[in-house]
């Protein structure tokens, strides 16, 4: 087997070429800080968006209330890879529902982490080792796999909630896990309650084996019911006294420690995309080929590369110009009025659209325009070609489109909304 | 009537060759499903229960018999003979294809139609007083406002991707037939001090899982600040407007939530660096319109044949209730009932509508209303003519005499239709209608509202019926909440809850057990279910909701 030792980078990743990050601690508590106040989904938006946070990807079981950050992930950034720990043991049920969510959900790059298929040959050749060493067990099928497939990261995201109990009762949102990577917990303090509301006010569908007495779901020889009045996750391991397995800390003490990404044989992601339009990675031997995954600069003339090689300051680390060339960035919360004094300093503003169905960025522009900003001003993220006529005569001058989008609808998709002055009752109606 | 120009009519033929290009590029994998979905639902396109359904706009409830024959034409051709009116005084088909839809939308266009911005979370279509350009009580006809609105909101580049849906009503009557209080926003023509036209604005007024009576945002805005000031209120609604849980995403929560006065502070703002950008092209546009929408050309005849039929008890029943009076004396308002006893509130069938447009033509100056009540009006009909066009309804089943009255209620499709109801309508208005019916109460009852929805989110209106009532699913089995004593009217009130709901085959009887106390406890037939209701309080009526279930279950 071919043994790639570059880490696993997304293809966003692989584009932005980050600088290098500052220690995991110092990381942590600046991170823990600014968003101490902040909700789950401003947790997750930024957790998806800031540089400090690095290459990130989601760890999810597809269990009993995965869907909440799946969905929220969907929404933000579907092309954020989620690793699935595939144990070989789990529920026909969990399966058939990551399959389900998979597809309905449109998540881009969920990766299916496999054990090893020569330790489980050594180790467990029967599938019985759960019933001698739970532990050994938990460790082949899911620490072991699950370290080898972080190894390209620098941040995971877990579900893991305060209200769970025991050792997830002081939970934070940033953890720094042994100064090797950065763990984002953005349900840290959700209650029980606002998980539900969350399901049911955007009607996401359950885990089937929910409604049958599953509030928490792991490996099918180690899950059992729960009765009314037990604890969540009194199902799991039961009767043991194991409460974790081994995938997370328990009590601040490391049960699974960082393993070098060259001690370990490669990991064998088995790429799962919606897309059928791009290529087809080979399962038996991945090796990710290099793409021309560069964002896509679309204006009334084509497309065409990013030409804008000067750093761009979000709005909230802006006080006044520094150089010669300045560039800001806006995003969807940001109030575009503490820009007013320094409009004609300005060269660029980057109006960052967290999703298509997301329309602030629309009013973002036209605010600045009418405060009398006269720069280039780029609308940035996952825009669709049917948004280009709305987003020119809000007053963009140009979209910059993620690599994956550009190849799904080419040029000509967009060159027929490039009639954009076209057809427009606003303007009749404001001359 | 306001005809399509040929920028209106190149708009619509460029939205259909859009949407037709969007359909084959979902097909082609070009648009995910979850982008797609957002443009075929601004597009009308919804997905139901059983099949797609497409929503078409009625531009503040506007028709000509051309436009209804094309309806016909459409529920014959692609869809299963019939459509349904709505409360928003749209018409929905229920059963197209989607291949079929660019070809509808086509046919529609052919017409000056289209089904643009009746979905999605965008701008909905505008409506109006039904009684627009008829009304006795009417200070200004609305439609005019209600049409430049149109134009501005069509294909608004800001705002095609708002928090969530908003809509939009005026009426230019103080007898509030638009239901201006429960709308995102709100405008009622009136004229300030000095005679000068304007609006009073209403923001943040909603039914839905969270009903509001929407507060009063502006007193007084002049007649020509309307579209820059309505910009600064979506603009500042879709910045401000929560987007992380959709219950809490219409503009009455961003209001409530912020409080009336920093939302006015906010869109004030925004009103100022907005009100320089329209320099007068609006308004040049609205006089052309109002020229469009002028009185049709009256004519006078001698009223003998309208005297004479009164003696018929049977016109002189559907006379009394399904008459308005119309600012021409010798003219009348006539609502044509789409509420015939036992069948489905707001549905016709292609030969009704068909038979409405030759109507319309013969004796209505060729105009049509589809009301929010889900019936069709005939705003302008001279009363000689009125012997004949009941007497032509009345074989077609058009002719049931209970405008206003207990069965001319309205309820969403119910479970029977939509994806989100949690428990059936249509049947339950059905059998209401039916009983007091059979009971020949009906007329005795008087001026009643019963407004029914099958889910939380109320688009049967019932929390202001007279007597409202919301199906719900409790642990599987379909339970009714009846609520008493809302208005919907200038005077808007939120009805008041009454106690434990009822099962389904409970809430006809329960119902009756209301108006039976209502009939005993009013001081005369003069005094409307609504009056009494207000003197008593809800109290004896509670009492008889409930003491007697408790009678019979003991």
């Amino acid at each position: 087997m071919p043994h790639d030792s570059a880490p696993d980078r997304s293809p966003l990743d692989r584009v932005l070429d980050l600088p290098p990050l500052a220690p995991v601690a110092r990381r942590v508590a600046s991170l823990n800080a600014r968003y101490r106040h902040h909700g789950a989904t401003a947790v997750m938006e930024r957790a998806l968006h800031d540089p400090e946070v690095g290459r990130i990807a989601l760890v999810s079981s597809f269990g009993a209330e995965s869907v909440v950050l799946l969905h929220m992930l969907s929404v933000m950034r579907p092309e954020t890879p989620v690793l699935f720990l595939e144990t070989e043991l789990l529920f026909p049920e969990t399966l058939a529902y990551q399959r389900d969510l998979t597809e309905r959900l449109g998540l881009r790059d969920v990766r299916l982490i496999h054990p090893d298929p020569e330790a489980l040959r050594a180790r467990d050749p029967d599938n019985s080792l759960h019933r001698r060493d739970m532990d050994a067990c938990c460790l082949l099928r899911k620490a072991e796999p699950l370290e080898r497939a972080l190894s390209g990261f620098d941040t995971w995201i877990t579900g893991r909630k305060r209200f769970q109990g025991g050792t997830r009762a002081a939970l934070e949102f940033f953890e720094n896990e042994a100064e090797a990577r950065i763990k984002v917990n953005p349900l840290a303090r959700w209650t029980k309650a606002d998980v539900q509301d969350y399901i049911q006010n955007n009607r996401l569908p359950r885990h089937p084996l929910v409604a049958r007495g599953y509030p928490s779901i792991g490996c099918a020889p180690c899950t059992s019911p729960v009765a009314e009045g037990e604890d969540e996750r009194a199902g799991r391991w039961r009767g043991t006294g194991k409460k974790e397995c081994g995938i997370h800390f328990v009590n601040g003490r490391m049960v699974r420690g960082p393993v070098p990404a060259d001690a370990m044989p490669a990991p064998r992601p088995v790429l799962v995309r919606n897309d059928e339009h791009a290529p087809q990675e080979d399962t038996a031997d991945a090796t990710p080929a290099p793409q021309p995954d560069a964002p896509v600069i679309v204006t009334d003339q084509g497309f065409a590369a990013d030409d804008w090689s000067h750093p761009v300051t979000p709005l909230a680390e802006f006080s006044g110009p520094t150089g010669p060339v300045t560039a800001i960035e806006i995003g969807p919360e940001d109030d575009p009025q503490l820009l007013a004094r320094h409009l004609p300093e300005i060269d660029m503003i980057r109006v960052r659209f967290p999703s298509f169905s997301d329309g602030r960025g629309f009013t973002h522009a036209r605010q600045l325009r009418l405060m009398g900003f006269q720069g280039r001003l780029r609308a940035a993220g996952p825009v669709i070609a049917d948004q280009y006529a709305m987003a020119r005569r809000s007053g963009f001058d140009e979209v910059e489109i993620p690599a994956e989008l550009a190849r799904r609808q080419p040029w000509p998709q967009w060159q027929r909304r490039a009639n954009w002055r076209a057809h427009d009752y606003q303007s009749r109606l404001r001359a | 009537m306001y005809d399509y120009t040929d920028f209106d009519a190149a708009f619509v033929r460029e939205r259909v060759a859009q949407f037709s290009a969007q359909v084959a590029r979902r097909i082609d994998g070009s648009l995910t499903e979850e982008e797609f979905r957002p443009l075929r639902l601004m597009n009308g396109l919804y997905l139901q229960l059983h099949a797609y359904m497409l929503r078409i706009a009625v531009p503040y409830g506007t028709l000509n018999p051309r436009q209804m024959r094309q309806l016909a034409m459409i529920a014959e051709t692609w869809d299963r003979g019939y459509g349904h009116f709505t409360t928003r005084q749209n018409i929905q088909f229920n059963w197209p294809k989607l291949p079929d839809v660019p070809k509808i939308l086509s046919a529609l266009a052919d017409v000056g139609m289209h089904s643009i911005q009746t979905s999605g979370n965008t701008i909905r279509n505008v409506t109006a007083d039904h009684f627009a350009g008829a009304a006795a009580d009417e200070i200004e006809d609305p439609r005019p406002v209600a049409e430049l609105l149109r134009q501005w909101s069509t294909d608004h580049p800001e705002f095609q991707f708002l928090p969530r849906k908003f809509k939009i009503a005026v009426t230019g009557s103080p007898n509030d037939r638009a239901v201006t209080r429960a709308h995102d926003i709100g405008l009622r023509m009136i004229r300030n001090d000095r005679g000068e036209p304007g609006f009073e604005v209403i923001v943040g007024g909603g039914l839905g899982r969270t009903p509001m009576i929407g507060p009063v945002i502006r007193d007084f805005l002049p007649k020509a600040d309307l579209l820059p000031y309505c910009e600064a209120i979506v603009a500042t609604y879709n910045m401000l407007g929560r987007r992380d849980n959709k219950f809490k995403a219409r503009i009455k929560i961003t209001v409530f939530e912020n409080g009336l006065d920093k939302f006015r502070a906010l869109v004030e703002e925004r009103f100022q660096a907005l009100r320089p950008q329209f320099g007068g092209a609006d308004q040049a546009l609205l006089a052309e319109i109002e020229r469009a929408f002028a009185p049709p050309d009256y004519v006078q005849k001698p009223l003998a044949p309208y005297h004479a039929a009164l003696t018929d008890p049977v016109f002189r029943a559907w006379a009394d209730t399904n008459l308005s009076p119309h600012k021409n004396p010798d003219y009348a308002v006539v609502s044509i009932s789409l509420k015939a006893h036992g069948e489905t509130p707001g549905n016709a069938s292609a030969a009704q509508m068909r038979l409405m447009a030759d109507l319309a033509e013969t004796y209505g100056h060729s105009e049509l209303r589809v009301s929010h009540e889900q019936n069709i009006i005939l705003p302008h009909v001279h009363r000689a003519d009125l012997p004949a066009l009941h007497a032509a309804l009345k074989p077609a089943g058009l002719a049931t005499a209970n405008i206003g009255l207990i069965s001319d209620i309205i309820a969403c499709p119910g479970m029977d239709y939509c994806t989100l109801a949690t428990a059936r309508a249509i049947p339950v208005a059905q059998e209401i209608a039916q009983r007091f019916d059979a009971l020949k109460l009906e007329h005795e009852i008087g001026p009643m509202k019963i407004k029914i929805s099958g889910c939380i989110n109320a688009c049967g209106h019932h929390h202001v019926g007279h007597i409202g009532i919301l199906g719900l699913d409790r642990a599987g089995v379909e339970n009714y909440q009846i609520t008493l004593g809302g208005d919907g009217t200038e005077d808007a009130v939120l009805g008041d809850k009454t106690g434990p709901g009822f099962a389904y085959d409970e809430v006809t009887d329960a119902v009756e057990r209301i108006v039976r106390a209502y009939l005993e406890m009013r001081h005369d037939p003069s005094e409307t279910f609504l009056a009494t209701y207000r003197r008593l309080g809800p109290a004896p009526f509670k009492s008889a909701l409930y003491q007697e279930a408790d009678a019979n279950a003991a």
